[in-house]
């Protein structure tokens, strides 16, 4: 670094024209540092924290290595002092209007203004990131996040009628984030009227200096509240009393782990993980400007991660070349010098970077490394990794920050099924001049986030998140707002410690049954056998279950399913999925329409078989006429998917899509035997999704019933009804790899098993914790909550310009 | 200067796969300015070499023998000798790169040149400056008896219409010309990229005038209601640089209109670097045409130097 050698004089770079040292001075971050006597605790209720008897952690400068303070580490007496504070703030903040908190927030935005550089030279210092990037993105993205969320909370009685806030809100954010991911989900959450418990990593104080910029606001003090402490304190955060959400950022192993550990707590938890990027270049595209994506997806400090790269194999010589000599041209140093490129992340991140380039290399790849970079430990050159056999390890492990993994594909199609290939989920970009394949592939791609010839944009109003292992929590736009809202009425979680289950034999036999009795049921006979791919089967078993009446007699027997069914049903929902998804909404509609049509022409059997069941005869009729008219209500909100959001700092539209989830498994509750069915299916299918339903466990016949006319009416495999034990059929979907999301309305051991078996594949879940549903009131049996449950969002930036 | 751009034959297949992503580009004009700056000493050095770089240029109306006089004294002596001891460079011979004027004028600077004693070359614009709506025969007579008249440096628009109706080989054939009716000068294409209707356009135009033997491209005339720009320089860098790795002859860069304040020519000096390398940061490969940049640069000096902000009539004015 030029900073190491002798000064050179003016004359002397007149010839060489090198660029030189530019520091940014950081003294007004040590002089904060030292109002705390470089001693920092948490920041609790408005005020420091700083209990006896606590282990500390020496909070370094990652680059020079020197100990700039050291952090308290929280125990579990901090962690529920902070819970209590922010409960004892939930009571007013969520019971003021809109208004005062739209003007709360409005004055913290306010404050970080006035204290910018203080906020942006203590992240760099600590962090190690380009100061550029925090000076010019962080801040004033962490500005018009409170100002955007501001207004939210000014229009939220109008406009979030029906949900109230959740309240006491748990973020975990691990030590690699930049507070940026704090603010990105602390405004909506204070801004709906949840107050917030932060657990940072030690030895990050940029959130403790959020925590008192918004103490030092007066009012309000305990909405938000920063500890430090090891992430293992989350389960501890979760269990509090009053704690209803926990967020976690962070990597996908911790991320799993947390999630078998919070199983069956009371709760809520939402996932956001990993940090790689796609990016897909085309033949069709401005190569040049694609590098300069490539550039801002990695080596310009703004993303956490690494970039799988895709490169059109048509154009690979050349977009290697340009890249290499991109490379060379990039300056790493100090984060503190505003001429670099990209700073250093502490020595965890270099060691991560070395480990897998080192892999890389022994499985077979090359590796290109250019940049002007000091050779000195914490920094990490801009690396490009190529040549990676497809089936190595390497292929499959997440690819961490400075690097970039190409490969080639021959096809457009071939581009989406590598891309689609792997587990991750969160953000990628497309880079075509042509539109139709730019949209093609936009559209295709699995992801949370895709941008259209650029790469990382974010804007307040633009839900940011993902599918599949990048966790299904968003943050920003209006999906960030609902993150941390629920339904009106709902009842408050209590913290329930979770019973000790046996996640190895849950549901893992069937308890095998005889023949035990004459069958009394009416004529015609229910139909007989599992639905699965559009017609009646005999179960793998070939054993069946009694179902009896409300007097306890034998009604009729129903097919016993099993592991196999379960693998046949979601088989043929896969099939049936591409089909369905390519549908126009006005032909989902009109076939949810013809399906209530044949459901009310069966009514006069639906009602005797829920009479049969123990259901008065009006209210059976009723429910029966209740059904068809979710089927038609669902039907005509498939219309209506989707807006398109206008973002302050590009021209061109982001439109917000809805996707459907995919294959969609649906534990129905054994109350309600028809409303429930239809009701979960009827929004399940508006949105496109495929499914695998397990109807009602004590009356599964209507629903059977209801399965013959959509033989007839609805394509193959598009709806899966499958019969059986409820706990193994449950076991089976939840562990399936390949089922996409699952909703379970049963016991509350049914929810914990579901909510453990989901760390899998990390598929997004709903359960009902043992509690009944009203499905046949509006807000519960047809709220706007199913429709939110039954997609996902997905950004898809176009800008536009010539 | 470097040796001369031969060109070489037309091949519209350089031009015909081009793709150029407005919105992409205009992000990366923006980053360039914000992630490079250079500080203290660096900063005056940078300045001083900004100083060679520059054309300073009268293009005015009123342009007479004393102010191109005075021009000339300028561009010899551009920064007071006492700021340039101090930072010790006095003896490196810091003049502007050349001074440009209208073809009519170019008497008058060889004169005051010669009288000065100094080689700095005299460039006149022409073929029929700014619009270059005139017919082409009077356009390559201009060009000829600017360079009777004692310029080395040529700097011809181009006619728009060519670009805009997609006539390429029209286009190439008449630069052509210019360049032979050029002789020994060298040939600076101006493409008036503001008025080419779209980026790709501005590469397209750019990739034809090196193909036809410019030595030089440069970005407008001074006179368009939209002058050198990021965006358009980033295109235009882009196209030298594929020009260079296709045929191994580097063509030079001029940036022109609107350069003011010496914030602005450091930002040029990196972009160049930037995408370019650091080889182009010669007067032969890089030029600004400025009038009133040279007066700011020289106040920043000043500033770097004595540490005070000098008053308007502490430096000599152009």
């Amino acid at each position: 670094m030029a900073a190491t050698r002798a000064q050179p004089s003016t004359r002397e770079i007149f010839t060489t024209l090198e660029y030189g040292p530019v520091p940014e001075s950081h003294a007004c971050a040590l002089a904060w540092l030292d109002t705390q006597d470089r001693h920092l605790g948490h920041y609790v209720n408005g005020k420091w924290l700083k209990p006896e008897h606590r282990n500390s952690v020496p909070c370094q400068d990652p680059i020079t290595g020197e100990n700039l303070a050291s952090c308290l580490q929280a125990q579990a007496e901090d962690v529920a002092a902070a819970v209590e504070a922010a409960r004892t703030a939930w009571e007013n903040w969520s019971g003021l209007p809109g208004a005062s908190r739209a003007q709360h927030l409005t004055r913290l935005a306010k404050m970080i203004q006035k204290h910018q550089r203080l906020l942006w030279t203590l992240e760099s210092l600590v962090t190690g990131r380009a100061v550029r990037e925090v000076r010019d993105r962080d801040i004033p993205l962490a500005q018009q996040l409170l100002q955007y969320h501001a207004v939210q909370a000014y229009t939220q009685e109008e406009a979030l009628a029906g949900w109230e806030p959740m309240g006491v809100i748990g973020l975990i954010l691990p030590p690699t984030f930049s507070f940026l991911e704090m603010m990105w989900r602390i405004c909506p959450a204070l801004a709906v009227g949840c107050t917030v418990v932060v657990l940072v990593s030690p030895a990050s104080p940029t959130p403790l200096l959020l925590a008192q910029l918004a103490g030092e606001l007066g009012s309000f003090p305990g909405i938000l509240n920063v500890i430090s402490g090891p992430v293992a304190l989350g389960p501890i955060l979760a269990s509090q009393p009053g704690v209803q959400k926990v967020t976690f950022c962070g990597a996908v192993e911790e991320g799993r782990a947390l999630r078998r550990t919070l199983a069956g707590q009371g709760a809520e938890l939402g996932l956001a993980l990993g940090a790689e990027s796609l990016l897909v270049l085309t033949e069709t595209a401005d190569v040049d400007s694609a590098i300069e994506g490539v550039v801002d997806a990695v080596w310009s400090d703004r993303s956490a991660g690494g970039l799988r790269l895709l490169i059109q194999e048509s154009v690979w010589d050349e977009v290697t070349r340009r890249l290499q000599e991109r490379m060379g041209r990039l300056r790493v140093g100090r984060g503190l010098d505003g001429a670099v490129d990209m700073g250093a992340r502490g020595a965890a991140s270099h060691d991560l970077a070395h480990h897998y380039v080192r892999e890389a290399v022994c499985q077979g790849a090359q590796v290109f490394q250019a940049g002007d970079v000091p050779t000195v430990s914490p920094f990490f050159p801009p690396t490009l990794v190529f040549d990676l056999p497809p089936a190595s390890p390497c292929t499959q492990a997440e690819v961490p920050w400075p690097v970039v993994v190409a490969s080639p594909f021959r096809t457009a199609k071939e581009a989406l099924a590598v891309a689609n290939g792997t587990p991750r989920g969160g953000s990628a970009s497309v880079w075509s001049e042509r539109l139709g394949l730019a949209l093609e592939l936009g559209y295709g791609l699995r992801v949370g986030t895709v941008w259209i010839n650029a790469h990382g944009l974010g804007n307040a109003e633009v839900p940011t998140g993902g599918c599949k292992e990048s966790g299904s929590c968003w943050h920003g736009g209006p999906d960030g707002l609902y993150e941390y809202l629920r339904p009106s009425g709902t009842p408050a979680r209590l913290p329930c410690p979770p019973e000790n289950l046996n996640y190895d034999t849950f549901g893992l036999a069937v308890t095998p049954t005889l023949p035990s009795g004459p069958e009394t049921g009416p004529s015609p006979a229910a139909p007989y056998g599992l639905f699965i791919g559009g017609r009646f089967q005999a179960p793998g078993a070939r054993s069946s279950r009694p179902v009896q009446d409300l007097q306890g007699t034998l009604h009729s027997y129903v097919a016993e399913g099993g592991a196999k069914d379960i693998r046949g049903a979601v088989e043929a929902a896969h099939q049936a999925a591409p089909g369905w998804v390519s549908q126009t909404p006005g032909a989902r509609a009109a076939l949810l329409w013809a399906l209530a049509g044949a459901l009310e022409r069966r009514e006069p059997a639906l009602t005797s078989r829920l009479e049969r069941h123990g259901v008065e005869l009006k209210a059976a009729k009723v429910e029966v006429e209740l059904s068809a008219r979710r089927l038609r209500a669902w039907g005509a909100r498939a219309q209506a998917q989707g807006h398109v959001l206008q973002v302050a700092e590009q021209r061109g539209p982001v439109l917000r899509l809805r996707e459907p989830l995919g294959v969609l498994a649906i534990v129905c509750p054994d109350e309600w035997p028809l409303l429930a069915f239809v009701s979960l299916l009827a929004a399940a299918l508006a949105h496109g999704n495929t499914v695998v339903l397990v109807p009602s466990g004590v009356c599964p016949i209507p629903a059977l019933d209801i399965c013959q006319d959509m033989a007839a009416l609805l394509p193959a495999g598009l709806v899966n009804v499958v019969t059986g034990d409820r706990d193994h059929l449950t076991r089976c979907l939840a562990l399936h790899q390949d089922v996409q999301a699952l909703w379970y309305f049963g016991s509350a051991q049914g929810s914990q098993f579901v909510e453990w078996a989901s760390a899998g594949n990390l598929k997004p879940v709903w359960v009902n914790r043992g509690r009944p549903r009203a499905w046949d009131q509006e807000a519960q049996g047809a709220g706007p909550e199913l429709g939110l449950r039954a997609a996902r969002t997905k950004a898809l930036w176009l800008p536009m310009g010539d | 200067m470097s040796a001369r751009n031969l060109g070489t034959e037309l091949d519209l297949s350089w031009i015909s796969k081009i793709q150029v992503n407005q919105p992409a580009v205009l992000r990366r004009a923006q980053q360039i300015q914000a992630r490079r700056t250079v500080k203290k000493e660096w900063q005056a050095a940078w300045l001083l070499k900004a100083v060679t770089f520059i054309d300073l240029t009268t293009l005015s109306g009123d342009d007479t023998s004393s102010n191109v006089q005075r021009l000339c004294y300028k561009a010899k002596y551009p920064i007071r000798e006492d700021l340039l001891k101090a930072l010790n460079v006095h003896d490196k011979g810091i003049t502007t790169a050349a001074v440009c004027v209208y073809p009519a004028r170019v008497c008058d600077a060889v004169k005051a040149l010669k009288a000065a004693g100094c080689a700095i070359p005299v460039a006149s614009v022409a073929t029929g400056f700014p619009a270059g709506q005139t017919h082409l025969k009077t356009r390559l007579e201009e060009i000829r008896l600017a360079v009777e008249d004692g310029a080395t440096e040529i700097d011809v628009v181009i006619n728009r219409a060519l670009v805009l109706t997609g006539q390429w080989e029209a286009l190439y054939d008449e630069i052509r010309q210019f360049r032979k009716a050029c002789g020994a000068a060298h040939l600076k294409t101006i493409l008036a990229t503001g008025e080419l209707g779209s980026l790709t356009n501005v590469y397209k135009a750019s990739m034809i005038a090196m193909m036809a033997g410019s030595d030089f491209i440069k970005t407008s005339t001074g006179k368009e209601t939209v002058n050198a720009t990021f965006p358009v320089a980033v295109v235009m860098l882009r196209a030298i640089r594929d020009f260079f790795w296709k045929t191994g002859n580097k063509i030079g860069f001029k940036p022109a209109g609107g350069i003011r304040s010496a914030k602005e020519s450091l930002a040029w000096l990196s972009l160049v670097k930037e995408e370019l390398g650091a080889e182009w940061l010669t007067p032969a490969l890089f030029r600004i045409g400025a009038s009133t940049l040279l007066s700011d640069i020289e106040r920043q000096i000043y500033h770097h130097v004595t540490g005070r902000y000098a008053a308007y009539h502490d430096l000599p004015m152009s």
